[in-house]
């Protein structure tokens, strides 16, 4: 094979990944990131950088279920919030094990009970899913501020130290990830897989071949309520402490990491892998702002600006990738 | 395969207050190819889709084996053997040919699909059509880059891998090439061998002799006869399909065509469904553009209007023009009324008002005249004699013949000097057809040249000075005067006496 056919080969099989933009940018990302923090790359350092991210991860992956399926979820923050200060509250009043685990049971079921709910809306009522999603999130605020109105209490120290240990001498982080893509091939190697894909990419399609839509999309939903439910345990072991709007960031971050991630909003095609190299990448941008000589006040600014301009890139390289095709 | 056996008795369809089907019905067993006719409109597709689960009848009743089935969703008729060919395709453009030919059927080992046995099905499903697929057809190959016919194939694929008892073929060949159909029917020839029962709906009468035993015959609705194909004529069947056939005129029409002027004209009109299209429309003139669905009228009502790119010459009123966009088409006075209402005509929750003026704004001055652009809509609606509450109600709130009247009436704002109509009527009901039929020839009276594409033939016939049939993309024949009557529409249509092309009709 000749060298100029093998470059095309690599190029075509790389651009065929909905993510090779996502690769492109976190390579910029980092090499920038230790071009202004040379000790970037020392272990802990990088850990810690990252460990506060698993939230974040977490409801990423859940929201691209949801998007992969023709939908959005824009509660999944308002879930992360309440599912939070349901698993704190719960603990901290008597860290018995039987007592720990009535809190993670409560804390996941919620998360589950509110994506439930939300799928019902859509697919169910058919209610147009950014409307419903934005009007449940007000509710699961709420409940989040009925159950602790103010951030406080605690967890129990022990689960807290497991969480930053490193078992196997690989960071809790890593084994996270490691789990959620396990987990996301799982899924996908079952019917749900082509279901989920033929739902969001053309539901009539869809539905004429027998795919049982409804249930696939509320199921999307359930999934994304789960994921936020973890979400809210690893926000709650990393901080160690409840807040009933702890997760309201999460729900634009989601979003941006999935389109980062060269998931396309409207639906069927994209993946979790994506998500993940998005949200990293996100973490990324937020380093590079905060060690980069700019006043602090610029901070929001300028992070709001390499976001808007990585946004851009999935479509021009969609449009590339098209041309590669035809 | 064991025997089987499928009658449908009686089945009635509505759509609001159009009825699709009024009294249809079929049998077909084990062993054989039935081939269900009729003209545009006369209700095969809706017997088909009843059959398949897709639809769900208002009045009778289905056999299967000598027992009442009533199929409430696709997936129904499908575990009871039943798979059909889709003319609206169900394949996901973004999943590969394997994820589609499998989808919702994948072969599953512990709750995980198969993958590499799917992938294997679907190859040796591929090499059914070996020759007649496209080079780099393989079960990895994304649907999307497919060319149409081999979607076409991956269609057929798809039903084929339910192994039914039963498979409807609902225009499956219409976009296939000439070597694919071939290869479908030695396919067909085999399944029919094995015990398949199959339903063969087309317009061709050349390939329902190839290929089926028995042909029923469908018009206006209702099951006219049902005919052994060795024992018929194909002059036989184009009677049955059109019996009575002798329309009445729907207006009268204008003798003195001839004399006027020409206003629009084309020659070797060619984009990439047309193939070289000629014709001249002359002032106060209807002129008809029949044939079979998708032949490309549709696309030569586009390209004129500058919606689609186009090579070719076009001379409005002796003029040579150029349109790469309908709003230079506006501009010189043309109007496209198109056939999708809901999709491209029309905005449902907007008024009828502002529906009515979305395209004239700009004759009200930069702040606009707005009492005088209500005066305008309101001596519109009365010249269509629109049946509403007021202007200000939603579009949505009209029926369907009194909507599509806004559409056209959105055009007569800006008093059009030729009119494009893209098969204006369909679905709407009969008295509603009626007022738009007297509205056009009002506008012909006026002057208005007007290039009417339809889908039914009564209408071409009864309105019509002069019809262009059309197949593959160019004008196979042009009817007038005696000539122009519904046998004569219906063979140019599938072909059966095919006179020499006449591409420079006119």
């Amino acid at each position: 094979m000749s060298a100029a056919s093998l470059g095309g080969r690599l190029r075509r099989v790389a651009l065929r990944q909905s993510y090779a933009f996502a690769l492109v940018l976190l390579v910029v990302t980092v090499a920038v990131n230790y071009y202004l923090q040379p000790n970037f790359f020392q272990p802990g350092l990088l850990s810690g950088n990252l460990l506060l991210f698993v939230p974040l991860m977490l409801v990423a992956v859940g929201q691209t279920v949801v998007v992969i399926g023709g939908g959005i979820d824009l509660s999944l923050g308002a879930i992360v919030s309440m599912a939070n200060v349901i698993i704190v509250t719960l603990m901290a009043q008597e860290p018995s094990a039987s007592r720990i685990l009535l809190a993670l049971g409560a804390g996941l079921g919620a998360g589950i009970l509110a994506g439930a709910l939300n799928g019902f809306c859509v697919a169910v009522l058919r209610f147009q899913p950014i409307v419903t999603t934005f009007a449940t999130s007000f509710v699961f605020s709420g409940l989040a501020l009925y159950v602790l109105p103010e951030p406080g209490g605690t967890i129990p120290p022990g689960l807290q130290g497991f969480y930053y240990t490193n078992p196997l001498g690989l960071p809790m982080v890593l084994w996270v990830v490691i789990v959620v893509l396990l987990l996301w091939n799982l899924l996908r190697s079952t019917r749900y897989g082509p279901y989920l894909y033929a739902t969001g990419g053309r539901d009539l399609s869809a539905f004429v071949s027998g795919v049982p839509v409804s249930s696939v999309r509320f199921l999307s939903y359930c999934i994304a309520g789960l994921m936020a439910a973890l979400a809210a345990l690893a926000l709650a072991l990393s901080t160690g402490t409840g807040n009933p709007i702890g997760g309201t960031e999460l729900m634009l971050q989601s979003i941006v990491a999935v389109v980062l991630g060269g998931t396309r909003l409207s639906g069927g095609q994209g993946g979790v892998v994506g998500s993940i190299i998005g949200v990293v990448i996100l973490s990324l941008i937020q380093s590079i702002v905060s060690f980069s000589p700019a006043p602090s006040s610029w901070q929001t600014l300028i992070n709001g600006l390499i976001v808007v301009a990585a946004l851009a890139g999935p479509g021009l390289f969609a449009l590339l990738r098209r041309g590669v095709r035809t | 395969m064991a025997d089987v056996s499928l009658s449908a008795q009686h089945l009635v369809k509505r759509y609001g207050g159009v009825v699709a089907l009024a009294d249809g019905s079929l049998d077909v067993t084990s062993g054989e190819v039935l081939a269900l006719m009729g003209a545009n409109g006369s209700g095969k597709s809706t017997i088909g889709k009843i059959i398949t689960g897709a639809v769900v009848p208002d009045g009778g009743r289905v056999l299967l084996d000598g027992e009442e089935v009533s199929f409430s969703s696709p997936q129904a008729a499908r575990k009871a053997g039943i798979s059909a060919v889709y003319q609206e395709l169900s394949l996901v453009p973004d999943m590969t040919v394997a994820e589609n030919v499998w989808l919702a059927n994948e072969p599953v080992a512990l709750g995980r699909v198969r993958r590499k046995e799917r992938k294997e099905r679907t190859a040796r499903l591929l090499s059914l059509f070996e020759d007649a697929l496209g080079p780099s057809v393989g079960p990895d190959s994304l649907v999307s880059v497919l060319s149409p016919s081999d979607r076409q194939i991956v269609e057929i694929l798809k039903a084929l891998s339910r192994e039914p008892r039963i498979m409807i073929l609902d225009e499956a060949t219409a976009s296939l090439g000439a070597r694919q159909v071939e290869h479908l029917f030695e396919l067909v020839g085999g399944w029919k061998a094995q015990g398949m029962a199959l339903i063969f709906i087309s317009h061709r009468m050349e390939e329902i002799f190839q290929i089926a035993d028995k042909a029923t015959v469908l018009r206006g609705g209702k099951t006219v006869g049902t005919a052994d194909l060795e024992e018929t004529s194909e002059e036989e069947l184009v009677g049955l399909m059109i019996e009575g056939g002798g329309a009445p005129r729907h207006v009268e029409k204008p003798t003195e065509a001839a004399e006027r002027a020409v206003l629009l004209e084309t020659e070797d009109l060619r984009s990439s469904v047309l193939d070289g299209v000629s014709l001249k429309l002359v002032e106060g003139e209807i002129l008809g553009l029949g044939g079979l669905q998708g032949q490309g009228q549709p696309d030569l009502l586009l390209a004129l209007f500058g919606a689609v790119a186009h090579s070719g010459t076009v001379r409005l009123a002796g003029e040579n023009v150029r349109f790469s966009h309908p709003r230079q088409a506006m501009r010189k006075g043309l109007a496209f009324v198109p056939g999708d209402r809901g999709g491209e005509g029309l905005l449902p929750i907007r008024s009828i008002l502002e529906n009515l003026l979305l395209p004239s704004w700009s004759r009200y001055g930069a702040f606009l005249n707005v009492r005088r652009a209500r005066k305008d809509s309101e001596d519109v609606s009365e010249d269509l004699s629109l049946k509403m509450g007021s202007l200000e109600d939603p579009v949505s709130s009209l029926s369907g013949g009194n909507a599509q009247k806004v559409v056209l009436g959105k055009w007569l704002m800006r008093d059009p000097k030729v009119l494009l109509l893209d098969d204006p009527t369909k679905g709407v009901d009969v008295g509603a057809k009626g007022e738009f039929y007297k509205i056009l020839s009002d506008l012909q009276e006026r002057g208005v040249a007007i290039l009417l594409h339809s889908s039914d033939d009564e209408e071409l016939l009864g309105l019509c000075d002069r019809v262009l049939v059309m197949r593959d993309g160019v004008v196979r024949r042009e009817l007038s005067g005696g000539d122009l009557n519904k046998s004569a529409l219906v063979s140019a249509s599938v072909g059966s006496s095919d006179g020499p092309p006449s591409g420079g009709a006119a």
